[in-house]
């Protein structure tokens, strides 16, 4: 079957939107030197959603950047490195491209290819570098916006070599410094394409030379200032790393004086850059002096401050003018400084002139090479966040839909239940009222009822949606998945139909999608070791949703390979988890469940790093719900996910018993009848059974179970309900059937706790409240027999039903 | 308000400082009690209960707040006071407890009044219906003591079995 994936788009789109926000928000609030590993947690969490989100809807770039922001992310996230601000500047970036290629996706935007591959390629660095800053953002990030940040960090150094420094350093590749360094690189044997890739790629590092060898084989000449690592990395993109022989042809080539241009960083780190310059320095005390004195004007000059330029001129009328010209042309696309950089270079500006033609200390010359720095970072993210917001533009496509926080539409629907009640009762008003002396009203009320009864409908249908919408995201990913993993898988889904509240669905895809995921890569095996198993080849995965009890199951089924308990043990007891080998099953596989956790040898791009998991426990727990897992070793695993039925509207028969109206979910009763006095039996006087077409069935009587008072305690005189739930039938025992309607369900543990036997609670047209039977737990709480007795504890009741209702 | 704010030897503790502030008193046979204003939602009468099965006699049931199920408490019957008797003249003080609504039935309200620091007691250690824990002090308002009582803790407290105790 095809399935226009194009229909979820949106939802991808916008919740991309979300997560990117959010982890744009954490990465910004976070804190450097202790950062929370929450926070880092729910930034990877979001990554990882997003490329599960990509990956199921085919964004293959948007996943592989989401791969690599993963790894980079996981290493610190273990402690495995420290979190330093070059990360985060790479997140960001990351964080940029990923939004610029959704709105590629979403409307069709540019998108710099050159600015993805180079993000990729810095993140990969970083992550291979073990915390060491290879290729800070700046750098990396297309040429445009890094040339004039060059330029002026460049300038103190520049002033050295006065009429030589006009040689542009207008891209990062024309500016060298002394610690080249030329590297031998024999490839593999590789296509043509790749070499030129590899070509492009190797050539924002430093020259190339390409030499084909004899035996079809290719060598680059490679003359860079950076670091073997640096090329490995670049180069694991085409190809395997290991294949790989990098040789140093020649150590490090004498500069030429017209590099004496020192980069940011190499500043910073005090590079054999910054040693030039200090030894020139020592060198010619007459013309750094001049170089600090200058400096300050130009930049004074292009900060605008009309005093400070004529101070300049006045001082420095010699070589200044000629200076400035030089700036303007150097500096032409950089933008005013902020006012404590200015502050700064004033204050410089006057120790230099007062320093007369003495010597002026490296210190001070260091200072300025700070300072310079400074502005350089700063107007490197000024004209970043520009270029940003100016791209950001053309995005003028409207989204189709809004989305709106569901506590707003519960206001909603509460204030329409409201309504629905006042409407009712305004009727009821209306029609003790003479029809002849009042038509008006009773006609203006009609149509008051009509209105109502629609507004009521359209509202409620915001709410709810099929699980097909869920469900048919799926057998894409799964086809995907299954072909990337080399493995057979049939998708099977049951109960699509079955509706749920949006809001819920919304947030059950995500643990869906991973829940599919973890299923396919680690759950069904590859067909060989399922021949192996005498199972047949093709594996089987099951999505199903149903309502069960007060809930509504989700359940994730294969028939894989299962959950392997000592396997689990083992790998937790290695995690530091306590453990001990008496735990029950269910607690072991819900190890699976702890952050971190994957019992996967191999982390691959589909799953294995074992967040999944942990933020599938996360999300149901926020909705409400529980998950379990049940499993065989050899057989398969079944995920089940009961989600409580807060909002959904549930299709109830509602019964009376004594003065109370309690509601039961229709799809859970079989049949209701008034039994004759031949067919009750009993077993030693006591437990009563009905036989109905040849089957002895339990009778629960309500009114004994609940403990309340009815006048009718003969079943012949009231009406069997018979309910059948996990296989088990019983009849239950009321005195009347009231009528069959739709209930919102609404949940008791919202503001009291649960109650044994009961899910939850709905408002009836005359706005009293009526309880919800939970008819699996009402079944278990009939074959105790302490609650025929009536030797009730209402608090061990709820702890001892509890489990029920989850099955 | 005649505050008999006798400048006795016990100064008040420091549970009893941060203590003082409004209160809604209410009454509950011949005694009169008091918790604190911020956590009164409103009052309204008492109907349409809907009684939930094996639960405590005190907690009478559910009722709708206008689209919320909010069970409701009645305290004569927790703290052995007064004629359980529930006619139009039976109040309901809705409570919100930190997001959780509950309804409690008392005999009657009487007051808003503020008390400050001077005009609160420590509490004795006695043998109550109730732990005395959940008092936070004792104030003499016009001859007539009032009991002030966390109503946060003694409706979050097992004893009430208004939470999930499981859960919390």
């Amino acid at each position: 079957m095809t399935i226009d994936m194009s229909q979820f788009y949106e939802v991808f789109f916008d919740e991309a939107e979300e997560l990117l926000a959010e982890a744009e928000k954490l990465l910004l609030d976070i804190n450097m030197e202790n950062p929370d590993s929450e926070d880092l947690n729910a930034i990877f969490r979001a990554a990882h959603s997003i490329k599960g989100g990509a990956a199921t809807f085919g964004f293959m770039d948007m996943t592989e950047i989401t791969h690599v922001l993963e790894n980079l992310l996981d290493k610190i996230r273990k402690n495995e490195m420290a979190l330093t601000a070059e990360h985060v500047d790479a997140f960001l970036a990351a964080k940029d491209v990923l939004k610029m290629e959704l709105d590629g996706h979403r409307n069709a935007s540019l998108v710099d290819q050159e600015q993805v591959s180079d993000v990729k390629m810095m993140l990969k660095s970083l992550s291979e570098a073990g915390g060491v800053v290879i290729k800070p953002v700046p750098k990396v990030v297309a040429s445009a916006p890094v040339a004039p940040v060059e330029a002026v960090v460049a300038a103190p150094a520049v002033a050295n070599a006065q009429e030589s420094s006009t040689t542009e350093p207008a891209t990062p590749i024309a500016v060298s410094d002394d610690g080249l360094t030329r590297f031998n690189i024999a490839l593999p044997e590789i296509s043509e394409k790749d070499i030129n890739n590899l070509q492009e790629e190797l050539g924002l590092l430093g020259d190339v030379v390409v030499n084909k060898e004899a035996n079809g084989r290719t060598t680059f000449l490679l003359t860079t200032d950076s670091t073997e690592a640096d090329i490995v990395s670049i180069c694991s993109f085409v190809l395997n790393p290991d294949d790989l022989v990098i040789t140093i042809a020649s150590a490090v080539i004498a500069s030429a004086p017209v590099a004496a241009t020192p980069k940011a960083e190499a500043v910073k780190e005090e590079d054999p850059g910054f040693g030039l310059f200090d030894m020139e320095d020592k060198k010619a005390p007459a013309v750094l002096k001049d170089t600090v004195v200058k400096e300050p004007v130009e930049a004074t000059n292009k900060s605008g401050i009309a005093i400070h330029e004529e101070v300049g001129y006045g001082l420095f009328s010699k070589d200044g003018k000629e200076d400035v010209e030089e700036g303007y042309g150097f500096f032409a696309p950089f933008k005013p400084h902020s006012d404590a950089v200015k502050t700064t270079l004033i204050g410089d500006d006057t120790v230099a002139t007062e320093a007369n033609s003495g010597k002026v200390n490296e210190a001070l010359a260091k200072v300025e090479v700070a300072n310079a720095e400074v502005v350089a970072t700063e107007s490197a993210d000024k004209r970043n966040l520009g270029r940003r917001e100016s791209d950001k533009a053309p995005a003028t496509a409207e989204t189709t839909s809004i989305r709106v926080g569901i506590e707003k539409v519960d206001l909603l629907i509460n204030l329409v239940g409201e309504l629905v009640i006042t409407q009712a009762m305004i009727e009821q008003r209306v029609s003790a009222l003479d029809p002849v002396h009042h038509e008006p009203l009773i006609n203006s009320v009609t149509q008051l009822t009509r209105n109502t009864r629609d507004l009521q409908e359209s509202v409620m249908s915001i709410r709810m949606m099929p699980m097909d919408f869920v469900f048919s995201r799926f057998p894409r990913m799964v086809r995907d998945l299954a072909a990337k993993l080399n493995k057979k898988v049939e998708f099977v889904t049951i109960g699509a139909t079955t509706e749920l509240d949006k809001g819920l669905i919304e947030r059950i895809v995500d643990p869906l999608t991973h829940l599919v995921r973890n299923s396919v890569d680690h759950g069904i095996e590859s067909p060989a070791q399922r021949k192996a198993a005498g199972k047949n080849e093709t594996g089987v995965l099951t999505l199903s949703a149903a309502h069960k009890g007060g809930s509504i199951v989700i359940e994730v089924t294969d028939d894989g390979a299962g959950l392997n308990r000592a396997k689990l043990l083992a790998k937790a007891s290695k995690s530091g988890l306590s453990v001990s080998e008496s735990m029950s099953d269910t607690e072991v596989f819900n190890l699976i469940f702890a952050p971190g956790f994957s019992t996967a040898e191999v982390v691959t791009d589909v799953s294995g790093r074992g967040v999944g998991m942990d933020v599938v426990k996360r999300n149901i727990s926020a909705m409400g719900g529980v998950v379990e897992i049940r499993s065989a070793l050899g057989y398969g695993t079944t995920i089940s996910i009961a989600l409580p039925l807060t909002l959904a509207i549930l299709d109830g028969m509602s019964v009376s018993l004594g003065n109370s109206l309690y509601v039961i979910p229709l799809n859970l009763i079989v049949e209701t009848l008034q039994p004759r006095a031949e067919d009750i039996k009993t077993v030693t006087g006591e437990g009563r059974m009905v036989h109905v077409r040849g089957e002895y069935l339990p009778i629960i009587a309500l009114h004994s179970l609940f403990n309340q008072h009815t006048d009718i305690t003969d079943p012949t005189l009231g009406v069997l309900v018979l309910l059948e739930s996990d296989g088990k039938k019983s009849a239950l025992f009321v005195d009347r059937l009231v009528g069959q309607q739709q209930v919102v369900i609404k949940s008791l543990e919202t503001n009291y706790r649960k109650i044994a036997g009961v899910s939850g609670a709905t408002i009836m047209g005359d706005g009293s409240v009526a309880l919800i039977l939970d008819v699996p737990a009402l079944i278990q709480m009939g074959q105790t027999s302490n609650y025929l007795t009536g030797a009730q504890t209402f608090s061990s009741n709820s702890a001892h039903t509890m489990p029920n209702l989850v099955i | 308000m005649n505050t008999s704010a006798e400048v006795a030897g016990n100064t008040a503790s420091a549970s009893l400082r941060s203590a003082a502030g409004e209160y809604l008193t209410f009454v509950l046979g011949e005694e009169e009690y008091g918790i604190e204003i911020l956590k009164v939602q409103e009052i309204r009468g008492y109907d349409a209960v809907t009684p939930i099965a094996n639960t405590p006699n005190f907690i009478k049931g559910v009722v709708n707040l206008r689209g919320k199920i909010v069970p409701i408490v009645d305290l004569r019957i927790k703290f052995n006071l007064g004629k359980v008797v529930y006619d139009e003249f039976t109040v309901v003080i809705i409570l919100n407890l930190s997001g959780r609504v509950v309804g409690i039935v008392v005999d009657g309200v009487s007051d808003v009044m503020a008390l400050k620091e001077d005009q609160l007691r420590d509490v004795p250690s006695l043998v109550t219906s109730i732990d005395t824990k959940y008092i936070v002090g004792l104030a003499t308002v016009e001859q007539q003591m009032l009991i002030l009582v966390d109503i946060e803790q003694l409706m979050s407290s097992p004893e009430m079995a208004l939470l999930d105790a499981a859960v919390h």
